[in-house]
């Protein structure tokens, strides 16, 4: 069990500056170092995992002109949980006017046996910058571990001004393995990200982005300001490795170190 | 006689004119990745959009728009906010409205532009057309569009296409009886190199399809 409130708000001279902070359970939220201009949180689960009913929660807000990024100490794990429990990770994300958000955890690695229903939504303001990566590993292909039962529902939805923007689920239920050996599914790869960048200039990124992708990974324009990514690799280090340079050509500022290979 | 289906086949015939013909829904680009090689490849590909990609969400989207509890516009922002990248926006953007532009003339209703499952499954609504028939229909008039697609763009026969035609129509009809209870909350997708096939067509020269 876990949750987390974190409020960051922009000061008068631009500068971000932790407003609220609110931690409880295995959640805890560190800020290692502050730039300038934006703040950085760690975001560390203390028990070092997920299982069946567990739930974590975390709400952030990016107030007016305020520059926030979050990533995870290690990435998240999700163990065999009791049958008939499954753990829920709920987070909101809200970025105000002129406000930018870097969510960028590391990858959730599933386990045998695991049962997780995750959301994501984010509300961002009509000017309001995002950039947001989730990666996924259905079983690590080189600890061999190969998924033949889990229950993953995980649903993300991007909203400006209350009108939806990017909406993504997926959902793998049963056994794992054979679903993604399937053609149109991911011919066998194990590990998946989705990556969506919302910025002014995201259409001049794009095609930089594209000359960085390998065959198994394709971008696009969702409007004139949203560019989205779709990222298959055979396991965690190849995801990994492909998805840094993406991350930074998306990116105005340094990666988090914990995204460093 | 059945004048739903009737209907049904008028609406989603070859012949109407929502340009169906223009777009391959990325298997152009599948096919030149070398994902797809043989009629075998192409079933297990379609198989798999039908039951884990899109074809599950114009369903759920069919049936939404079809029942009206959500007002049809926010059907129609949702479904549009489920495309995996432009030219999958692009697709359901323009046969919708190429759909609703000629069903609105004849049948004198609201000629409001939606994205093609919404359009097709108001127009049903609208006409107390039986809603799993719709789905059924319009998952085989899609994956018939695609199979004719495939003809142009790698050696299969007629035959060999039809029999995927045949083969999947129980899986038609089957999604369009599994999504009876579902909400726009249901809708997932896991095609995900589906969707990577779409973006990636956007750079493909030279090409055949919008899509």
């Amino acid at each position: 069990m876990g949750g987390g409130i974190v409020r960051v708000t922009a000061d008068d001279d631009g500068r971000t500056r932790l407003g609220t902070l609110r931690q409880s359970g295995a959640t805890k939220l560190v800020f290692p170092r502050q730039t300038a201009k934006d703040i950085e949180a760690i975001l560390i689960n203390t028990a070092g995992g997920v299982t069946g009913g567990d739930r974590f929660e975390l709400d952030a807000t990016v107030q007016t002109g305020a520059e926030l990024s979050i990533t995870t100490q290690a990435a998240e794990r999700a163990y065999r949980a009791q049958s008939d429990e499954v753990g829920r990770i709920t987070t909101r994300l809200c970025v105000e006017r002129r406000a930018r958000l870097n969510w960028l955890p590391q990858e959730m690695i599933l386990f045998e046996g695991s049962a997780l229903t995750r959301t994501l939504d984010i509300e961002l303001a009509s000017d309001a910058e995002l950039l947001m990566v989730e990666p996924v590993v259905f079983g690590r292909a080189a600890m061999g571990e190969t998924l033949h039962d889990i229950t993953f529902r995980d649903r993300i939805t991007i909203n400006r001004e209350g009108k939806p923007l990017y909406l993504d689920a997926v959902h793998i239920c049963g056994d794992a393995a054979s679903l993604m050996a399937r053609s149109a599914l991911a011919k066998g790869c194990s590990a998946m990200a989705s990556v969506v960048l919302v910025c002014p200039d995201a259409a001049t990124r794009l095609a930089k982005i594209r000359s960085l992708l390998p065959p198994t990974a394709g971008a696009s324009l969702l409007a004139e300001d949203t560019l989205v990514v779709r990222h298959l690799a055979q396991d965690s280090f190849l995801l990994r490795r492909d998805l840094v340079p993406t991350l930074e050509a998306m990116s105005n500022r340094p990666l988090p170190t914990s995204w460093r290979l | 006689m059945n004048t739903e289906i009737l209907t049904l086949s008028q609406w989603l015939s070859p012949a109407y004119p929502i340009g169906a013909f223009a777009y391959s829904h990325g298997l152009e680009a599948a096919i030149s990745a070398g994902w797809i090689k043989d009629a075998a490849d192409l079933q297990d590909w379609l198989s798999d959009i039908l039951v884990h990609g899109s074809g599950r969400n114009d369903c759920i989207l069919l049936r939404a728009a079809h029942a009206g509890d959500v007002p049809v516009g926010d059907v129609n922002s949702m479904g549009l906010a489920f495309a995996a990248s432009a030219e999958r926006q692009r697709e359901t953007l323009r046969q919708g409205a190429a759909f609703v532009k000629t069903t609105a003339h004849l049948w004198n209703m609201d000629d409001a532009p939606l994205i093609y499952p919404v359009a097709v499954g108001a127009a049903a609504g609208r006409l107390g057309i039986d809603p799993t028939l719709a789905c059924a229909m319009f998952l085989q008039a899609t994956l018939s569009n695609l199979v004719q697609a495939a003809q142009r763009l790698m050696a299969l026969g007629q035959t060999q296409g039809q029999a995927i035609v045949k083969d999947l129509t129980p899986a038609c009809q089957k999604m369009a009886q599994d999504t009876h209870a579902a909400t726009l909350d249901n809708m997932a997708s896991c095609a995900f190199l589906s969707d990577i096939a779409a973006m990636r067509h956007e750079t493909q020269t030279p090409r055949i399809f919008q899509t």
